[in-house]
């Protein structure tokens, strides 16, 4: 790891451009600034999987096609149950062929368009639909030690139903998780750290000004006086879980990323 | 054809319905298109016809008589004891010149709504499609055709001024069949089918009937359908069971199909199936947009969910919170019943 | 094999919300998108093509800006594509446009297949894949949820109905209309898009493919609408019943009894 990597930690979420969009070279050029820019300040570029369902292009491709560098623990791909078998190899393949490492898997969100890992492709017979677990296990087997890999923890599901879903998880072969986003601090959260003292956790920062989006997604309940900064948050986190690395959602490239190198002080 | 002059459309007359017919039986969606065209031809003064092509289908004209029908137009051939559209469309088409109907009338099922867009377009003219509404114009005679678009969030009106006949695919389940009267009869018209009409590109090689009748949603009356809810294809055996006891079909959202509990046919929404039954009791569906648009046309939904908040809790008229494992077999249990 | 698939460019569903007054669907936004069951149009020829060789040609009537979803189609598969737009072709009903299509897969020529959606999503007419099929005197199979055996002569396809299924086999040319059930549509891929950009459309006006100015556009369009309205809402509130489970049964079956129901 570089020094930068030490001091700051922050891993950075990036979307890719949608499939559906009319401004496709715009918004190659966007993405690649951001990514350009995180590689710059030394953090980890996380590149989503079709978010939301939506169908975007992939971090893989993204980095291939617009000769973008992958530098050593800077990169981190998401990557959901929403594939054939041969695209998922051919993500993992272009993985493993730029040296990106860090894998975040998940089960992710289905739709029309996409199509899904079956059970008989990651060798599952005995399961109804592939999630996260089967699919780490895949991995894990077909490209032993060519990844870290990263799976969620969501501290607003049922408590002992989410850290029975970790045990599995890290059985399958998990070697690190992120939380969904908090606010200032979480007593799920809490007892993860407590529980899981050598198991690396970064924990996710909403960097939004909008709570309710967050709300809509993993159903956090919005204190009444809902002033919310971000930047506040974040700092709040720093303070209370300062063994982890943060993972920083919906950042502002243009309004918040400049603050970042002065938050952790 | 190109009837623009109050004389050319004056040429036409009566009201057909071509009859759903499967495997030599006429389908009830037929009694319902000839309530329809009963109230047409009366408001025009003009016959009901109705067309039967099929094989083995000359007895039935008298069922036809005994709902609206005044004259039965049978081609029985042995060809169509399968579905070749081709041949069909050939011959209605040279019927449809030759017997000049004013309202042609077919039921907007995956057979009528192959057959009648080839004779539309071969005898020039109009066609509206899946309607839910038919009326005559009293000023000028025109039929005014109600179909619903965008996933039933317009209902458009559209007419066919110029040209005769006027033809529209109806959906099952909208119109009223009239009661069965016996004491109606009316003519047969036996008509062949034209070697020059077999066409011959086309071959049907296997006909697959499902005897399950949970499959067909365009025909129910009831439906219940199921998604992510239901947790997998055990979920879908009680959706059967319930279907069963009211005489429904089962639906399915996506998310349940994808999943690969239950076939692609029982899907419903923007990618499978629009439905209008008369119930739709929709279980564990949590309401995306591509699902509404293929039931919010149906009478009266039902939700059954575990959250009050979902968007087909919204849009239910009756929306039960609870575990639909719990209330469906309760409900299967309270129907039986009585 | 020369396959012509025909693709339309629809409002989406994305936006979309549910009005609490009428709790009917509204619809926000302009965004556009290609019609649903084309995309299984378009993989269904592109499979073909990859079985047995031949070229996948992407064709669509609509404005200038439904370019995009022939790109869209060449991004996944398609050799290229062919825009019909022209002011004459306004107005355009079932009728007039599957004449406007017929015209341009004859002027494509040597066409062996033709493969539309099933319908589209906001017309929901189902009519004009049919309607090709007639204005070029080919056979037709609709609802196809299954290719089988295809060659230079023939092609046997698997169609869906009501009551379940038959197997038919179809002299080429012929024109096919498909359901969802046929395929899982390929992921377009950043490679793909970025050739699919590259590539010019050629765009076709109706004198380009000698249509009869009497046979397109509202001249050549038997039907006209004559309103529209929003349908009736479903009005009154929904009864929640949120009691035990056999209280919410008992008000269920009294609900469903009184509206003679069951």
């Amino acid at each position: 790891m570089n020094q930068h990597h030490l001091t700051s930690a922050y891993h950075v979420e990036i979307l890719p451009p949608k499939q559906e969009t009319e401004k496709l070279y715009e918004d190659l050029d966007r993405f690649a600034q951001k990514y350009k820019r995180v590689m710059e300040s030394g953090y980890c570029a996380c590149i989503t999987d079709n978010a939301m369902g939506n169908l975007a292009f992939q971090g893989t491709e993204m980095i291939e096609e617009l000769h973008l560098p992958a530098l050593e623990n800077q990169v981190m791909i998401h990557l959901n149950t929403f594939h054939t078998k041969d695209d998922l190899h051919r993500i993992l393949d272009a993985c493993r062929n730029s040296g990106i490492r860090q894998l975040l898997v998940i089960t992710g969100d289905g739709s029309d368009r996409l199509p899904r890992l079956t059970p008989s492709d990651v060798g599952a017979d005995g399961v109804e639909a592939v999630t996260s677990v089967e699919l780490l296990r895949y991995i894990d087997r077909a490209y032993p030690g060519d990844f870290d890999l990263g799976v969620a923890f969501n501290p607003y599901e049922p408590e002992d139903h989410e850290f029975a879903k970790l045990d599995r998880k890290i059985a399958a072969g998990a070697s690190f998780a992120i939380t969904q986003p908090v606010i200032e601090r979480h007593p799920v959260v809490d007892r993860l750290l407590a529980e899981y003292p050598d198991f690396p956790v970064v924990v996710e920062a909403w960097m939004s000004k909008k709570l309710s989006l967050l709300s809509e997604a993993v159903g956090y309940e919005i204190p009444q006086d809902a002033a919310y900064d971000p930047i506040e948050n974040l700092k709040t986190l720093h303070r209370n879980y300062p063994r982890c690395e943060v993972y920083l959602s919906i950042l502002g490239f243009k309004t918040q990323y400049d603050l970042l190198q002065h938050v952790r002080n | 054809m190109i009837a623009n002059t109050t004389e050319a459309r004056a040429e036409y007359r009566n009201v057909w319905v071509v009859a759903e017919v499967l495997a030599g039986e006429v389908q009830q969606v037929t009694y319902e298109l000839l309530g329809s065209a009963r109230d047409l031809a009366d408001a025009r003064g003009s016959e009901v016809w109705c067309v039967v092509l099929g094989s083995g289908v000359s007895s039935q004209a008298e069922a036809l008589f005994h709902r609206g029908a005044d004259v039965a137009l049978v081609v029985d051939d042995p060809g169509f004891v399968s579905f070749v559209d081709e041949d069909q469309a050939a011959v209605l088409e040279r019927l449809v010149r030759c017997h000049k109907p004013e309202i042609v009338l077919c039921g907007a099922t995956t057979r009528g709504r192959a057959l009648i867009p080839r004779v539309a377009v071969a005898a020039n003219c109009g066609l509206t499609a899946d309607c839910t509404g038919l009326s005559i114009d009293p000023e000028n005679g025109d039929l005014l055709q109600t179909r619903p678009a965008f996933g039933g969030n317009i209902l458009a009106t559209i007419r066919c001024s110029d040209h005769r006949p006027q033809m529209a695919t109806v959906r099952p389940r909208v119109m009223n069949e009239l009661e069965a009267d016996t004491a109606r009869s009316g003519r047969v018209i036996s008509e062949t089918l034209q070697p020059a009409e077999r066409n011959g590109h086309k071959q049907i090689l296997k006909v697959f009937r499902d005897s399950d009748n949970s499959v067909n949603l365009a025909d129910a009356r009831f439906i219940i359908a199921g998604g992510r809810g239901l947790k997998g294809p055990d979920g879908f055996k009680m959706l059967k069971d319930l279907a069963e006891q009211v005489h429904g079909a089962v639906g399915a959202s996506r998310a349940a199909v994808d999943s690969g509990w239950v076939p692609y046919y029982h899907q419903v929404g923007q990618t499978g199936q629009t439905v209008q039954s008369t119930v739709y009791v929709a279980c564990g569906i949590s309401g995306q947009i591509q699902h509404l648009v293929g039931m919010q046309s149906c009478d009266f939904v039902i939700a059954i969910d575990k959250n009050p908040d979902t968007p087909m809790m919204q849009l239910a008229d009756v929306a039960v919170v609870g575990d639909l494992f719990e209330i469906i077999p309760a409900l299967i249990k309270e129907i039986s019943a009585t | 094999m020369r396959i012509v698939v025909c693709v339309k460019q629809v409002p989406g569903t994305h936006d979309a919300s549910i009005d609490p007054e009428t709790k009917r669907i509204i619809r926000e936004g302009i965004k556009v998108v290609i019609n649903p069951f084309d995309t299984y149009a378009i993989e269904a020829a592109v499979q073909i093509k990859e079985q047995i060789g031949g070229e996948v040609i992407a064709l669509s009537m609509g404005p200038s800006r439904a370019v995009t979803v022939l790109r869209e189609g060449i991004t996944v598969g398609a050799d290229r594509g062919i825009l019909l737009s022209d002011r004459a072709f306004g107005g355009s009903d079932t009728w007039a446009t599957s004449y406007a299509l017929a015209r341009a897969i004859q002027k494509i020529g040597d066409v062996d297949l033709v493969i539309c959606g099933k319908q589209a999503i906001d017309g929901d007419t189902a009519q004009v894949g049919p309607g090709i099929a007639a204005h070029l005197h080919w056979p037709q199979a609709t609802y196809v949820m299954e290719v089988g055996e295809i060659d230079g002569a023939s092609v046997t396809t698997k169609r869906m109905h009501e009551d379940g299924w038959d197997l038919c086999s179809l002299r080429l040319p012929a024109v096919l209309t498909v359901v969802k059930d046929i395929n899982q549509p390929r992921v377009p891929t950043l490679k793909g898009r970025l050739a699919a950009e590259e590539q010019q459309i050629p765009i076709w006006k109706a004198e380009d493919i000698g249509a009869d100015p009497e046979l397109i556009g509202l001249h050549g369009s038997p039907t006209r609408v004559v309103k529209t309205n929003p349908p009736a809402g479903r009005g009154k509130k929904s009864v929640v019943l949120d009691g035990t489970v056999q209280q919410n049964v008992r008000a269920l079956v009294h609900e469903m009894r009184q509206r003679s129901l069951i």
